[in-house]
């Protein structure tokens, strides 16, 4: 414009330019590592759109864990605990037992019977073999682990025993449990095998 | 009116159509800026003196200090954002402005809109959504005002002369689109119809103030800042790839910020901000380092001219946007929400950020476009220190006595007044730097004002000259 | 970056997509919210306010409270405790000595020290919590052990957070649900004096708020909260003193023979301040109330 007009005075050297270039590769670079750092940020922390998941809980797994269950639900989680911290180190978590320790609990013909009163006796007296489970013969002793254990812990046990990997039994209740302790008596006798299967079912 | 005819098509016809529309529009920014420090320097001697006129229902605290940001926001950044924007929108294009009428009555709109929204809110009329407190009627204003200035801008840039793009013109025409989509989503959904139920509505709040304050006045300020670093300094804008990838990073990342990590709202909206804060990183990099090529050498000797402010303005730019952004990081929200750490920021953004790059722009701007030099060109110079001295005063202690603040309330044996009480101590000095800024803004209103009635005074001679004045012979008819 | 239409369509493509993620989709998900139904109980939440409450609501906004008060509560993280209820059959000294027993234990090595000391210096008051621990097996552990030797205890989720244990302003994060009813939420962003999410549970007195609000000082003494006089009446005592008159300190009384009295906002504000509660678990955010101790 002032090349057209030479009686103007310069504006102070006319408009700016810029110099052209591309954009650099490192600050491109930069971005995306931002950006994955970002995104796993978001994965671990957004709880996927769940509305009502808020943080400090990460998902909704997390939050569902601190809800407080009731009836069957918690009994069944009671069951779970008590299980994995008294009975899974040798039965293993997954109820298939160990060999050398335990025999499995999974579709074991001491576990899926109609009635629990043998199931049961085995907790709260103790057993010390021969047995014979899913067509393996075992000689191992079992303690009374479940003597020291209330009534309705050992019965979530045995409901969770009877319930879990793929086993289709009934529940057990405290009351029923509270009863066969009763019979044992206060001083329980280590179970042999046979006398076991004496018992009624 | 000789005079005028005689500079015919050069930058004198550019400067006189932006006269008027610049005048109104600066004057009323300038007033605005003004009252809104004032505002806020009753705000914080409440702090220090509670009972400091309680007994005023207008000026009780909860009103005074909504207005002070309110009264800076949108009755100083955006209108002379607004006006600046014009000028570069004609200096670039290389031609006058089109539709010089619109503005000048956007610009009377605007400051009535400010006006009703600031006796709204001192009334008691608040919407009660922060940055959002004007009541419905200045809102409109404010938004047809918006509209009508985008319609000069856009015009001229549509019959621009020059057609090829300065990466100015990106920030520029970005910050013409954003400001009415988000000022029109935020009050129809918050002041016009109250539609959104709950919790929604602080979140929509939040979308907005990030959009208008971190993003809007970064298209404004930096576009502003990319027009006047290179062009004072006598070189050309180093590195238009940076300039374009910060442009994009801030449009696509920056909006994204916003959500508190504290807020009662689903988890994946706060995440989502703190992955958009970690991203905007990236523009504050690139657009820091394109300011930093640009002037890095050059030899300007400023002392407190308009170069200084705005390269002020752009330091304050990013290191006020790494702070922001830091907020919206998981680990530092614990300690810094609710404390006067953001309260910091933010003034550090609307008075050390978008204030400085608009004040240099205004002392740039007006002696070309009035046609005279400023009146009190010393007092611009003292502008400067004052307000730069007097905003670091202002924030740093914010920022530092925040950061206290949280770390006092982690610590359960430090009673909730103790932790209070430290902040109190920082206040005082933030309340002399306030003290400081304020004088730098009268010395702009000063200068303005003067040249104003310089102006008109010029105008009534003139035309008392022409009525006078004997008829020349060619027009005295035989 | 050429033409104008470029700028257009990557703004507009940038600004939509965020409209999109932070405007639609929490209006979408949150907007419609309806009641929800508190944990273990068929009450709803949130409850509608009174009409004083509700107008006080906008006295609340028109003063600008929210400039200087939040309405939300943090949560940093939830822990699980284990807390004694009742000893059985055993005396304090052999129920300690129980606990050490159980230090060997593989789950409970790095809580040894917390667990000791919880039992310092404990002489068999009750309740006493023993382990409070982020990890909700170790502690379901621990319950099952005092259940094994009859010892009576209580699991508890315990929200942690410095506004809920430091400053106990709440009993457990806000959530979406709490702000409901409000219109406009004010959530506030600074905090100046306390938050006041649960002021109505820590503040339950009518006078008391009215008191706060005429003369801050003279119910808090270090409040550097400007006073609401002008939400007040300063009136000559009637024959009968009014019910409602400020219960005021000597220094801050305005003088014998006349009485402070609230004007209908000071009513309100103090209606809405009472109304202010979140103190029920939500599924979203549970925590076991106190009273299920006792």
């Amino acid at each position: 414009m002032s090349d057209e007009n030479p009686s103007c005075p310069t504006p102070s050297g006319g408009e700016p330019t810029s110099t052209r270039s591309a954009a650099p590769m490192w600050i491109i670079v930069t971005t995306l590592v931002l950006l994955f750092l970002g995104g796993y940020y978001f994965d671990q922390h957004s709880g996927w759109f769940n509305p009502k998941v808020y943080a400090p809980y990460p998902n909704a797994e997390a939050l569902g864990a601190y809800q407080p269950m009731s009836g069957d639900a918690a009994a069944l989680a009671r069951g779970k605990t008590v299980y994995e911290s008294v009975c899974g180190i040798c039965h293993g978590a997954d109820g298939l037992g160990k060999p050398g320790q335990a025999p499995a609990l999974a579709a074991s013909e001491l576990v899926i019977t109609k009635g629990f009163n043998r199931l049961a006796h085995i907790p709260l007296a103790g057993l010390n073999g021969p047995i014979k489970v899913c067509g393996k013969d075992w000689s191992m002793a079992m303690a009374a682990m479940g003597a020291a254990l209330p009534d309705d812990d050992l019965a979530a046990v045995l409901t969770y025993i009877r319930g879990a990997w793929g086993n289709k039994a009934g529940p057990v209740t405290g009351d029923d449990i509270k009863k066969i302790r009763a019979e044992i008596g206060k001083a329980p006798q280590v179970m042999t095998g046979d006398m076991m299967m004496k018992l009624p079912e | 009116m000789n005079q005028t005819a005689n500079k015919s098509d050069c930058s004198g016809e550019l400067e006189a159509s932006l006269r008027v529309p610049l005048l109104a529009l600066f004057g009323g920014a300038v007033i605005w800026l003004v009252v809104g420090l004032v505002l806020g320097l009753i705000a914080a001697i409440k702090f220090h003196a509670p009972e400091f006129l309680s007994a005023c229902p207008l000026l009780t605290y909860g009103r005074v200090a909504p207005a002070a940001n309110d009264a800076v926001l949108y009755g100083f950044c955006l209108p002379a954002g607004l006006g600046v924007m014009l000028w570069i929108f004609a200096r670039l294009s290389q031609r006058p402005l089109a539709l010089p009428v619109v503005p000048v009555v956007a610009a009377h709109l605007w400051h009535l809109g400010v006006l009703v929204g600031l006796g709204g809110i001192l009334a008691g009329e608040s919407t009660g959504h922060l940055w959002l407190e004007f009541p419905r009627a200045a809102a409109v204003l404010i938004f047809a005002a918006f509209l009508l200035v985008a319609l000069s801008a856009a015009a001229t840039f549509g019959w621009r002369r020059e057609r090829n793009l300065y990466p100015s013109h990106w920030f520029l025409f970005a910050a013409l689109l954003w400001f009415p989509w988000i000022y029109s989503t935020a009050n129809l959904l918050l002041v016009s119809h109250t539609l959104p139920r709950g919790v929604v509505q602080p979140v929509i709040g939040w979308w907005f103030a990030n959009n208008l304050i971190f993003v809007w006045l970064a298209l404004m300020g930096i576009g502003t800042a990319f027009y006047f670093l290179p062009k004072i300094a006598g070189r050309s804008l180093a590195s238009s790839g940076y300039a374009l990838f910060g442009f994009l990073t801030l449009i696509f990342f920056g909006t994204w910020c916003g959500i508190p990590q504290s807020a009662p709202v689903p988890a994946w909206l706060p995440a989502a901000s703190a992955l958009g804060a970690l991203l905007s990183v990236i523009p504050l990099l690139a657009l820091a380092l394109v300011a930093k090529k640009t002037v890095s050498g050059a030899n300007v000797a400023c002392l407190g001219g308009p170069f200084c402010f705005i390269k002020f303005g752009v330091l304050s730019f990013v290191l006020s946007g790494v702070l922001y952004v830091s907020q919206f990081c998981p680990r530092y929200s614990l300690i810094l929400d609710f404390t006067w750490f953001g309260f910091g920021v933010t003034q550090w953004q609307l008075l050390g950020f978008a204030g400085m790059i608009l004040m240099g722009a205004i002392y740039e701007i007006l002696p070309k476009v009035m046609g005279q030099p400023l009146p009190f060109p010393k007092l611009a110079r003292w502008n400067f220190f004052f307000f730069a001295g007097g905003v670091l005063l202002f924030v740093i202690p914010l920022l530092i006595g925040g950061v206290e603040q949280g770390m006092q309330w982690h610590d359960a044996r430090v009673p909730f007044a103790d932790a209070s009480a430290v902040a109190l101590k920082f206040l005082r000095v933030s309340t002399t730097g306030q003290l400081l800024v304020l004088l730098g803004s009268l010395c702009l209103l000063l200068n303005v004002f003067v040249m104003t009635i310089q102006w008109k005074l010029g105008l009534v001679k003139s035309v008392l000259a022409y009525l006078t004045s004997p008829l020349a012979a060619s027009e005295v008819k035989p | 970056m050429k033409t104008g239409i470029s700028i257009f369509i990557a703004a507009f493509v940038a600004l939509g997509a965020s409209w999109c993620g932070l405007v639609l989709a929490p209006s979408l998900q949150l907007g419609g919210a309806k009641e929800t139904v508190v944990l273990q109980s068929a009450d709803h939440w949130p409850q509608q306010r009174t009409g004083d409450a509700t107008l006080g609501l906008q006295v609340y906004r028109a003063s600008g409270c929210a400039a200087c008060h939040t309405e939300q509560i943090r949560q940093t993280g939830v822990a699980t405790e284990v807390t004694v209820t009742g000893l059985g059959a055993h005396q304090p000294d052999d129920f300690g000595a129980f606990v050490k027993s159980l230090f060997i234990l593989p789950t409970l090595v790095e809580y040894t020290n917390a667990i000791a000391a919880s039992l310092q210096g404990w002489h068999g008051e009750l309740p006493r919590t023993l382990l409070t621990s982020a990890n909700q097996q170790v502690v379901s552990e621990m319950a099952n052990r005092l259940k094994a030797i009859g010892v009576k205890s209580e699991t508890r989720i315990v929200p942690q957070g410095d506004d809920i244990i430091a400053r106990g302003w709440g009993y457990r994060q806000s959530v979406a649900a709490d702000y409901l009813y409000d219109q406009p939420v004010q959530l506030g962003g600074l905090r100046a004096g306390p938050d006041l999410s649960n002021i109505g549970v820590r503040m339950p007195d009518a006078n008391w708020q009215w008191q706060h609000l005429y003369a801050p000082k003279s119910v808090v003494k270090t409040s550097t909260m400007p006073s609401f006089k002008f939400l007040f009446e300063v009136r000559p005592v009637g024959h009968v003193p009014s019910p409602d008159a400020l219960k005021l300190a000597a220094d801050f009384a305005p003088g014998p023979g006349l009485e402070v009295v609230p004007k209908p906002e000071a009513r309100q504000l103090a209606a809405y301040l009472l109304s202010l509660k979140a103190n029920v678990p939500l599924y979203e955010a549970p925590f076991t109330p106190v009273t299920a101790v006792k």
